[in-house]
Formats: structure tokens, C-alpha cells, sequence
């Protein structure tokens, strides 16, 4: 089983020069980002383009992902999310359609939202809009009838969740 | 007095730490604000790194727990895509949530040294009707200059014989009146 490694470690191995630097981010991180992808779309054909989109278009950015305050798979990770968003404006077909209201059915159960499972309808919907619809905060305060401090407790509370899990 | 300062600083960064940033930056769900307010706080906090760090670890190996091979032949179409590209030049951008407006990320940044520019597709077709147009009029110029050259040399093969006619004519007069 692969291993977490650090960003140093990473530098080392891809300016050794053994493997190209696409192949070996994608030997290390493919399948890591096609799970991750699958959180956002409904058809698997839809996330191997994305996946295809994300590697042509960040093979070519690796210098930002040193030069960033994140680890190499998370600043990957964001990323990805960018361009799936972007995708999204694009075509919204294939999109895990936005259901509104908390409570609502269609909850995503892989991936992040399995550390989601315990917390209420209402922080999954939160989590969800946010994260997977990438929509901003103050307007879901408005359709909520609630101000933004109220969905920001709740986003930060799904973050203590996720953190106790993981941890 | 300066350990008192200490500790505060310490529970303030406790307290920051537990109020879910360090997530929401590496989710990718922090503001813009809030993310470059952490980006700053970073190299002064140890505390704050070590959270990072420790958020990041365990969710690289929460994703590894749960990575699904992507189907063979997928690398080889990335490849071809990659191989295909002009060299880009990334811009740093921080990261938060998706704004109204345009982000550095619709825009490609071409490097300086480039010999290589991205156009839109439909001006492939463009190029080539301008240059089966060009190709055309360089046809149609040179059958017309053809023609003018040629109509020219009529002409003047006719003002040449009328000369001569003229002088034909003229010659017969001449003789007459010398006589």
C-alpha cells in the first residue's frame, strides 16, 4: 500500500528525472483524484475526462504546487475542485444535480461525506452546497432566511467532524 | 509578564486552530480573506503548521484508503493531451471559494519564450478560407493581367498595321504629287 509522502521527498523524485513528471504524479496520485472527482459527478465517463482535463492542465503548474503552503495531493485536490467547477459552468450535465433544502435526499455517501454520516441533515446540505456546488455562503444564508454567522458555524462544525475522523 | 503574553498568544492560536480553518483551507472552502490571513500567520506559528501538516497527513492517507484505479489507457490520453499543449506559465493564485467574476484559472498564461500561441478552434477554419481566397484573387489577377498584356499587344499589332495602311495609302499621293 502507498504511503503518505512529504513534499521534499516528491521534489526529489521528480527532479531526479527517472519518470516523467506527469507519470509520476499520476502513478502516485490518479486514483487518489479519480475518487475524489467521483464525489462530484454522477457518471464514472464524465470523471475519467475530468481526470484526463485535470492531469493536461496541472502537469504543466507543478511549480505552484511547491511554492504553495499546501502539501502536493491537497494543493492537487483544490485544484481539481477549481476545474471541476469550471466544467460545471460549462456543461452541467453529468453534475450531481443541487438539491435544496436540508433534510433533502441525494446525499453523496462516498468519500468526504462518509466522515459526514453522523452529523445532521442540515451540516451534510451545508457541507454539500459548498463543497460539491461550490456556492458561496451568503447565499446560503438567504435561502435559509439565516445570516451568514449561521452557516459558518455549521461549515465549521462539519470541519471539527471531518478532523475528529480523520484524526 | 512576557510568559503571561506567551501563553495568551498560544490560546489564541488554539483557539484559531479549533475553529475549523486549517480544514477549510486545505478543503479549499476558506475565503479568500481567511486564506491569506493563515498564509500569513504560517511562518510565525509552529502551532499552525503543525496542524497543517498533521490535517494534510491524515487526509492523504484517508484518500489512498479510498483511491479506485482509473481505467488502463487513461495515462496514454493525458499524455497525447499533454504532448499536444504549448508551454504554460502558472501565476500564483490563492485559493477560496468560487467568485462571481473571472478567475486567473479561465485565463492561460502564456510564457514570453513560447514560440507557440492557443487560438480558437474556428480560426482554423478562418485561415484557411482566407487562404483559399487569397489563392483565388492571385488566380484571377494573373488570368486578368494575362488578358490585359495580350488585349495590349492586339492593340498595338492593330496600331502598327493601321500605320502601315496609312502609309501604304499615303505613298501612291506622295509619288503623284513629286511627279
Amino acid at each position: 500500500m502507498k504511503k503518505a509522502i512529504t513534499k521534499d521527498i516528491l521534489r526529489d523524485e521528480l527532479f531526479s528525472g527517472d519518470k516523467p513528471p506527469a507519470e509520476l504524479l499520476y502513478n502516485r496520485y490518479g486514483g487518489m483524484l479519480f475518487s475524489y472527482i467521483q464525489q462530484f459527478v454522477s457518471s464514472r465517463t464524465e470523471a475519467e475526462n475530468l481526470l484526463v482535463s485535470v492531469f493536461t492542465r496541472l502537469a504543466t503548474r507543478l511549480e505552484a504546487a511547491f511554492e504553495s503552503s499546501l502539501s502536493v495531493y491537497c494543493w492537487l485536490q483544490i485544484e481539481t475542485r477549481k476545474i471541476i467547477l469550471e466544467h460545471r459552468g460549462q456543461d452541467s450535465e453529468g453534475v450531481i444535480s443541487s438539491v435544496s433544502g436540508p433534510g433533502s435526499p441525494g446525499d453523496n455517501k462516498t468519500f468526504y461525506f462518509s466522515l459526514l454520516q453522523d452529523a445532521s441533515p442540515e451540516h451534510r446540505w451545508v457541507f454539500r452546497e459548498l463543497f460539491i456546488q461550490g456556492r458561496q455562503r451568503e447565499e446560503l444564508a438567504r435561502e435559509l432566511s439565516k445570516d451568514q454567522a449561521y452557516i459558518e458555524e455549521l461549515l465549521r462544525e462539519c470541519m471539527q467532524i471531518i478532523r475528529k475522523k480523520l484524526g | 509578564m512576557h510568559a503571561n503574553n506567551q501563553e495568551k498568544i498560544r490560546l489564541k492560536i488554539q483557539q484559531y486552530i479549533a475553529s475549523g480553518i486549517i480544514e477549510s483551507y486545505v478543503l479549499g472552502l476558506a475565503s479568500p480573506e481567511e486564506a491569506s490571513q493563515l498564509e500569513r500567520l504560517l511562518p510565525f506559528y509552529p502551532e499552525l503548521q503543525a496542524a497543517l501538516s498533521d490535517f494534510e497527513f491524515q487526509l492523504e492517507l484517508f484518500s489512498i484508503q479510498h483511491e479506485e484505479p482509473p481505467p488502463p489507457g487513461l495515462f496514454q490520453k493525458i499524455q497525447d493531451r499533454v504532448r499536444d499543449l504549448p508551454a504554460v506559465k502558472d501565476q500564483p493564485s490563492g485559493h477560496g471559494e468560487r467568485r462571481g467574476g473571472r478567475s486567473d484559472d479561465d485565463y492561460i498564461h502564456v510564457k514570453e519564450n513560447s514560440t507557440h500561441i492557443r487560438v480558437h478552434k474556428y480560426w482554423r477554419i478562418a485561415f484557411i478560407v482566407i487562404f483559399i481566397l487569397s489563392k483565388l484573387l492571385l488566380a484571377a489577377f494573373i488570368y486578368y493581367f494575362i488578358q490585359y498584356r495580350h488585349s495590349e499587344r492586339e492593340m498595338q499589332t492593330l496600331r502598327d498595321q493601321q500605320v502601315k495602311t496609312n502609309k501604304a495609302q499615303l505613298s501612291p499621293e506622295t509619288q503623284d504629287n513629286e511627279k
